[in-house]
């Protein structure tokens, strides 16, 4: 029995807009997580794996199941999405009560079944309670309690700890190693790599529609390191500056422009690069401009030394 | 799988039912039963006004028949006796050699009115106005039916609850919940369609009867039961079972415009004006319509050619109307290939909230 989630060179586009490219993954059990910036693509993967949106080019399965046979995928997986909206006129019970009832189980097993779930994301309190009047946190709780309700194989959850408060994250988090240490899947999205990386198995990294890193969180570090990273710099006297990177062990290249007015710099640690560059420019020499070239494993990187980059 | 449909349905009914978004589907259900009532609370004070006018100024039905063009006022006072009602103008009406004088006499029998209109002091003309009579008010009601109800209320009821079962979740930005429920989607479709159904059949069933019992509510017990002997009950089934296949036709519209269109005054329009032509179309696209099969189900024939030029008369291609199984079978046969063609959407339905 297959028991992975796979993309297999998996392309989305909205119209013109990326969503994303060439996406080949191959997820086992445990908890991953899915981590970029705004827009880099989190969710679309994420509605792929769940059928709610389709491939442009590429094929998604999910234990071997293709997302276009919702009647079998959707036992196998629970997804609690992005969108912070639900049906109108619902208590937290009846919700996670109506719609497990779509699975064609019986009252008493949806009655049962809607109850464990709610306890488990400790909202028993407030399940008799209208969805309209829940906190942001609440809301995210009923959400996770529906997608856990029916014990799927592969949970897929859009930035669940988004809203929660520590003690409740703290919880939230132990549920998820719960879940993987049961063998199920646990995917999780956010866009502050800090936020999972202590929790993750696995981390894959995003960035405008690509995936930049995959792997365990050590390999991915290493991975940003060993990328060299490109950068621009307008100056005055570029031989000079040019001459004084090279002393530098970090910089793998360092190319005078044709026309005279720069250097192109490639360095493979752009954390230190940066500071010397700093260092220079206390020394005399005049910077008129600083351009980082690819802006994909910048940001990336940003995400690693910066932790939050908002 | 049944157990999913009824799930959905339960879910979708008490949506559809009580949706602050779908009142006014309501009034279009229930005002033309209210109209009708009006007209019955007004029929019913004029006959009674008529009744007390009659008492007053006792006189014979036959012997207002008996009344001639020709007769002068004493003859008409002779066989009559006094009018209830005598409005004269002097010199009111003109003529070849100038002026002459009007008047005019009421009677009534109690049921009808009868105006005589004198000239120089002879009749020259007698309106009567019969009492509301049943052929008369069935024959409105055909028409009202036909023109107003079928084509504007349940089109339009069936375009709020249907063009919602999909399009309205998008909005609201909760359909991916039902998407995540493990069923085909054409099993989703079915329930939703179901459900809208059962709603929309509900409530404009429910207007149907309103309005039959408000329009007949006047009549003497004794008209209506000779009514009911007669064609009445074969039409009421009819009346309330064209109401169902008309929300069983242009539900499924409305459920593929949903599903397809965001907004839903282009799919409106465009059917609505698909429908209203119809008329005009050749037999074969004809039969792509749910009016064309309706018309054919109505029990009385209300006939539009009244108020048409010969031009337009002439535009009216002659399809002959099928029979009544005949229509029925069509209607069906155009529902379900409207929703097979909504189920082959539903399968590569995907959800975008994105902003309109
Ligand atoms: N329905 C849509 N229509 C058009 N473009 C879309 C749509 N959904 C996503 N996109 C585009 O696809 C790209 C990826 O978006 P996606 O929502 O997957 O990112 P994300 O990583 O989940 O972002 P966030 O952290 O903001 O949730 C973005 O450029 C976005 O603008
Ligand atoms: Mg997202």
């Amino acid at each position: 029995m297959n028991t992975t989630v796979t993309f297999d060179n998996v392309s989305r586009f909205y119209g013109e807009v990326l969503g994303v490219n060439r996406v080949t993954l191959s997820i086992p059990p445990g908890i991953t997580s899915l981590v970029g910036p705004n827009g880099s693509g989190k969710t679309t993967l994420m509605n792929m794996m769940a059928g709610l949106v389709r491939p442009t080019r590429g094929e998604v399965r999910v234990l071997g199941i293709s997302p276009n046979e919702p009647q079998r995928l959707c036992h196998m997986i629970g997804y609690a999405t992005q969108f912070d909206s639900f049906p109108r006129g619902l208590t937290g019970q009846e919700f996670i009560y109506s719609f497990l009832r779509l699975f064609g189980y019986s009252h008493d097993r949806c009655v049962k079944q809607a109850e464990t779930a709610i306890a488990r994301v400790r909202m028993t309190g407030a399940a008799a309670r209208k969805i309209a009047g829940y906190s942001k946190g609440m809301r995210q709780r009923i959400k996770l309690a529906l997608a856990i309700a029916h014990d799927p194989r592969v949970l897929i959850l859009d930035e669940p700890l988004n809203g929660l408060d520590p003690l409740v994250r703290n919880e939230t988090i132990a549920l998820f190693r719960e879940m993987a240490h049961e063998g199920r899947h646990v995917i999780v999205s956010s866009h502050v790599l800090h936020e999972v990386d202590q929790i993750s198995d696995q981390v894959i990294l995003l960035s405008n529609g690509y995936v930049v890193a995959e792997g365990q969180i050590h390999d991915v570090r290493g991975e940003i390191k060993d990328h060299p990273m490109q950068v621009w710099i307008r100056c005055a006297q570029p031989s000079v500056l040019a001459s004084k990177l090279f002393e530098m062990d970090h910089v793998v290249e360092a190319r005078l422009a044709q026309d005279g007015a720069g250097v192109l710099v490639k360095t493979r640690d752009a954390d230190r690069f940066y500071r010397t560059l700093n260092d220079l420019a206390v020394n005399g020499i005049e910077l008129e401009g600083v351009t980082p070239l690819d802006d994909n494993v910048n940001s990336v990187y940003e995400y690693l030394i910066g932790g939050e980059s908002r | 799988m049944m157990a999913q449909i009824a799930s959905v349905m339960r879910l979708e009914l008490k949506k559809t039912f009580f949706s602050r978004r779908g009142l006014w589907v309501y009034v279009l259900a229930f005002a033309p039963a209210l109209i009708y009532l009006i007209h019955a609370v007004d029929v019913t004070r004029d006959h009674e006004h008529r009744q007390a006018l009659a008492a007053a100024h006792p006189v014979a039905t036959e012997t207002l028949h008996s009344i001639k063009e020709g007769m002068t006022t004493d003859e008409v006072v002779a066989a009559a006796g006094e009018p209830y009602a005598v409005k004269t103008f002097p010199g009111g009406r003109r003529r070849a050699g100038g002026f002459r004088d009007l008047a005019i006499y009421q009677y009534t029998d109690g049921d009808s009115d009868f105006a005589l209109v004198l000239v120089e002091g002879k009749v020259e003309r007698i309106n009567e106005q019969d009492r509301c009579n049943l052929k008369k008010d069935s024959a409105i009601f055909a028409t009202v039916f036909q023109f107003f109800y079928l084509r504007l209320a349940v089109f339009f009821g069936c375009v709020g609850i249907f063009m919602n079962l999909f399009r309205g979740e998008m909005l609201d930005k909760s359909l991916h919940f039902y998407l995540l429920a493990p069923m085909r989607r054409e099993v989703l479709l079915a329930g939703k369609y179901l459900a809208g159904l059962v709603a929309a059949a509900t409530i404009f069933v429910t207007g149907t009867a309103l309005q039959l019992a408000a329009l007949s509510w006047h009549f003497e017990p004794g008209a209506v039961s000779e009514y009911l002997r007669g064609p009445g009950w074969g039409q009421i089934a009819a009346y309330l079972g064209v109401t169902v296949l008309a929300c069983i036709g242009y539900g499924s519209i409305f459920l593929l415009a949903g599903l397809v269109f965001r907004n839903p005054i282009i799919p409106a329009a465009g059917v609505l004006l698909w429908e209203s032509i119809n008329l005009f179309l050749p037999a074969s696209l004809k039969k792509i319509s749910i009016i064309f099969y309706l018309q054919a189900l109505c029990p009385v024939v209300a006939s539009p050619d009244r108020g048409l030029s010969l031009l337009q008369r002439l535009l009216i291609s002659s399809a002959e109307p099928p029979q009544a199984w005949v229509a029925m079978l069509g209607l069906m046969v155009v529902t379900l290939a409207v929703l097979v063609f909504a189920g082959r959407r539903a399968r590569r339905l995907e959800i975008n909230y994105g902003t309109e």
